[in-house]
């Protein structure tokens, strides 16, 4: 068995116990859980989306981030200001995304009746995504700057880097362009139809192909931006994500598959739980997923719904 | 090898063949690529191990890896710090994974298809964390080398712990294959026992129709539990003789990359067919160990992503792997040279190839290693 | 020339064939139902017509081929079809199905067709904000008939509206029906089990017995057949 080249974890408790200033005061851990946790609401959004569109549960979510983030850095190294280049990558996200669910996953039909096929679909683009991103960026890690800079400001004695202010302001715009799409738009009206039941969608006109495939160029774009804040902490190489997935599926597993909420709620409350328990009981010193691991357990054993997903979701 | 039921002139040449090349192979390679040979037997026999859970029950694992993690660390710790010999471990390794396989499998009675993939990715992506967490007993980062006490230059030394083969012209890594070709035959003849018993029966009913199952006087949740401390300790042997092969153990080799490539090997070889993970690992470690670096560098990491291709293209064009496309293949084939007497039974066809292949795999040697 | 002309149509599922051969017409302005009980085969008659599972013959509709033709190309035809169970989708707002049942639809008179709809459904306009999956199934049926109507269809599938409603719920139902296609001139083809109410409303019908038309006439003389009576009517 030949490991993988490089570790998969390491970088994240890192980030959390040992880089930077020791973090001693307990409103600085919860303002690093905030800016995570932003991040795994990013990802947790995505998860949602393609839940609510095609019912999958898709382990690829993490890679296809860490590929999109990959043409985001393309774009900034090759001079591009970084909006744009994050445009690009979610546009990139987006065409990825789509290409996915024609080819690899549509075939499937309902994954609730092919678990496994579904597992092994999602597991093969992992491996795949993986692969194609170390073939074309290579194993050493890039460096991406973050978006808004390294500065920070200082409020009440507690120093907020601008970086986790602007994870939490864009997840917000997110999640407001997502519930404006879903609450006013014709086609936001047709992927909730479709999430809902495919076959009188269908029948009322509504083409279902092209609403599951926006799903997933729409969840692969969001998750871009869940890389994009990841990899300035993390270092921006291969398996930038797998971490964060665990815990975006944490955050939705807590808030519910099928809610946008839900994902924002969660993500936030894993983001903190991960920062603060490792810091005061000292046998989760080094797994800051072991919290969020309990809560996954605990959630889908006692409440598979979660906070705010709707019941018929849990198929569990 | 006597002639069964099912089993055409094709098979049993296969067989008679593979066995040929896996008591001969030892003797015509470089000892590095023995050792490389016994690792793809302890993905064999771990792959084995899942098949049962996921391939004939399907309860879905992605976190085998960390059985197979666990079985390794346990065999490592026994050797290190209790100074056990060294074949007694792979039971107690044994032993201790199928104590917790029977622990994951208490939850996973309510948490079932892809809920149940999402919680063991969690574990498998938690179990190098939970080393380095542990790093008083586990080594942390740096692992464990399998120490015992020998004679070295003349006094008695902690030294890694190596085969010395009792028999004369047999070279150490040799005799190590076939001590482990032997742990891999037992395995695979056990799993093939489970599965064609009416155990076997009852995890294939339980798979298609729970309710059913239930209904029919399958006790299901102990059903599923045993299955899931079973397979979880057949996945420990394999990390037991990892560990043993490789002499240390590291948080490193137990990864999520590990459980996806478990699981790529059930389903690349032919889930619910017993020969078929042992088949996938072969692949697999052909894959990783021959042809990967033979590429320029370059592309060394081009192998994901054919491995990750290949997977999705099978699960598309032939789902059951390559043990059932073969045998739809040579059932196609005889049923067209007893004539078409046969053709409206096509209904029938999936059932009695995982029939057969039970039935082949319980009499023919069951490591599998052709390269 | 009728509007719906169905020649020897055969479909099934996989390798087990449920149609051995329909002919069925439908005319203009027309309510026609077909009768039968479970399993002999009335679903798969209308998902055939409507491209939801292959088969084979012809379907001829305003004259034209239709065979093969996706649900959505038909509806662009006017054909629309009420699926079995109602297929309601039940995660959204009796408002929001409306709006999908006429999301095909290219004019900017949708909103103001879902206010008319909502009045012509009394029940539903009371429910506007409800979730379709927490109603009753009578208001199920009919929000499951309004939805149909909102792509302006010329022609409508309806499959077992009866199905799971009390007796009086059911006569509701129809009488609605009754009134909306009289009023949008809308023609109905119609599969029921409930031979006694459908064959009150229906203009002519036919009989479908293990995939085979057995018997067809005006709806009086099914309801005065004896044999029909007594398999159908519980006379």
């Amino acid at each position: 068995m030949r490991p993988s080249r490089k570790r998969i974890w390491g970088s994240d408790a890192k980030s959390l116990s040992g880089r930077g200033p020791p973090v001693n005061n307990f409103l600085e851990i919860l303002v690093v859980g905030i800016g995570n946790g932003a991040t795994y609401a990013m990802l947790g959004l995505g998860l949602v989306v393609i839940y609510r569109s095609t019912g999958l549960l898709n382990f690829a979510s993490g890679e296809l981030a860490m590929f999109s983030t990959f043409i985001v850095w393309t774009f900034w190294n090759l001079g591009f200001p970084m909006w744009l280049a994050i445009l690009g990558g979610m546009l990139g996200g987006f065409l990825i995304g789509v290409l996915v669910h024609k080819v690899a996953v549509s075939p499937l039909g309902d994954p609730h009746e092919r678990p496994l096929a579904v597992v092994i679909v999602t597991i093969g683009l992992f491996l795949g995504l993986n692969g194609a991103a170390q073939l074309i960026w290579g194993t050493v890690d890039k460096r991406l700057d973050p978006w808004f800079g390294v500065s920070q400001i200082t409020v009440g004695g507690v120093a907020i880097a601008w970086q986790k202010i602007g994870a939490v302001v864009v997840l917000f715009v997110m999640v407001l362009l997502l519930w404006a799409l879903f609450k006013f738009t014709k086609v936001g009206l047709s992927m909730r139809a479709v999430a809902s039941n495919s076959e009188s969608s269908a029948l009322c006109g509504v083409s279902v192909q092209n609403m599951l495939m926006l799903g997933w160029g729409m969840a692969a774009g969001i998750g871009t931006l869940a890389g994009v804040f990841s990899a300035p902490n993390l270092g921006l190489g291969t398996n930038l994500m797998q971490l964060t997935l665990v815990f975006g599926f944490a955050a939705i597993v807590l808030g519910g598959f099928d809610s946008i909420l839900g994902a924002v709620v969660g993500g936030f409350v894993v983001g903190i739980l991960s920062s603060v328990v490792p810091q005061y009981i000292t046998v989760f010193e080094k797994m800051p997923l072991a919290p969020a691991f309990i809560l996954i357990l605990a959630v889908l054993l006692f409440r598979p719904q979660g906070l705010f997903g709707s019941k018929d979701v849990a198929r569990v | 090898m006597k002639s069964l039921r099912g089993v055409g002139p094709v098979q049993s040449v296969l067989w008679a063949i593979a066995l040929v090349v896996l008591i001969v192979l030892p003797f015509t390679s470089a000892p590095f690529r023995v050792e490389q040979y016994i690792t793809w037997m302890t993905i064999a026999v771990a792959a084995g191990g899942l098949n049962l859970l996921t391939g004939y029950n399907g309860q879905i694992s992605v976190g085998h890896g960390a059985l197979y993690g666990t079985g390794a660390y346990t065999v490592a710790i026994l050797v290190t710090d209790a100074e056990w010999p060294l074949l007694p471990t792979v039971i107690a390794a044994a032993v201790v994974c199928f104590m917790v396989g029977v622990i994951i499998g208490l939850p996973a009675l309510r948490i079932k298809g892809l809920y149940l993939a999402l919680v063991t990715l969690a574990v498998a992506t938690l179990f190098p964390l939970v080393i380095e967490q542990f790093s008083d007993l586990t080594g942390g980062s740096g692992g464990l080398t399998l120490t015992s006490e020998q004679l070295y230059r003349g006094s008695i030394r902690d030294r890694r712990v190596k085969w010395e083969s009792p028999i004369d012209g047999l070279a150490s890594d040799q005799w190590k294959y076939f001590i482990f070709l032997g742990i891999s035959i037992v395995c695979f003849v056990v799993i093939a026992a489970i599965v064609k018993s009416r155990v076997g029966r009852s995890l294939v009913a339980i798979r298609d129709n729970e309710t059913a199952a239930e209904v029919s006087g399958i006790n299901v949740s102990r059903t599923k539990i045993i299955t899931f401390g079973v397979s979880a300790g057949i996945a420990g042997i394999g990390g037991a003789m990892f560990a043993l092969n490789k002499g240390q153990v590291n948080p490193t080799s137990f990864t999520l990359t590990l459980s996806i490539y478990l699981l790529v090997a059930v389903v690349l070889g032919g889930a619910s067919t017993v020969i078929g993970p042992a088949i996938g690992a072969v692949i697999y470690g052909v894959f990783i160990d021959v042809i990967a670096p033979e590429l320029p560098e370059t592309l060394e990491s081009a192998t994901p992503l054919i491995l990750g291709t290949l997977l999705v293209a099978q699960m598309l064009m032939a789902p059951s792997g390559i043990v059932g496309w073969f045998h739809d293949l040579t059932e196609k084939v005889s049923r067209r040279r007893q004539g078409g007497g046969k053709q409206d039974k096509n209904v029938d066809v999936t059932v009695t190839t995982h029939e057969v292949v039970a039935e082949t795999d319980l009499e023919t040697d069951p490591g599998g290693f052709h390269p | 020339m009728s509007l719906l002309e169905v020649r020897d149509l055969r479909a099934g599922y996989g390798m087990v064939e449920v149609l051995f051969g329909l002919d069925i017409d439908v005319d203009e302005g027309e309510l026609v139902v077909v009768l039968g009980a479970n399993g002999s085969g009335k679903t798969t008659t209308l998902r055939a017509i409507s491209g939801m599972v292959s088969a084979t013959g012809s379907v001829t509709y305003k004259g034209q081929e239709v065979l093969g033709k996706r649900p959505d190309q038909l509806l662009g035809m006017g054909m629309s079809h009420v699926p079995q169970g109602r297929g309601t989708i039940n995660a959204l707002s009796v408002v929001d199905n409306l709006r999908v049942g006429g999301i095909s639809r290219k004019d900017s008179e949708v909103d103001s067709d879902v206010e008319l709809w909502l009045e012509r459904f009394p029940r539903l306009g009371e429910r506007r904000d409800q979730l379709a999956g927490s109603m009753s199934g009578g208001e199920q049926q009919m929000l499951a008939i309004a939805r149909a109507f909102m792509s302006k269809p010329e022609f409508l599938l309806l499959d077992e509206p009866s199905l799971g409603l009390a007796p009086l719920v059911t006569r509701e139902v129809f009488d609605r029906l009754r009134d909306v296609t009289a009023d949008t001139s809308t023609s109905v083809l119609l599969v029921e089990q409930n031979a006694n109410l459908a064959l009150q409303f229906a203009a002519r019908g036919y009989v479908l017995e293990a995939g085979e038309i057995v018997m067809s006439g005006p709806a009086e003389e099914l309801q005065g057949d004896e044999a029909i009576q007594k398999a159908y009517l519980g006379i």
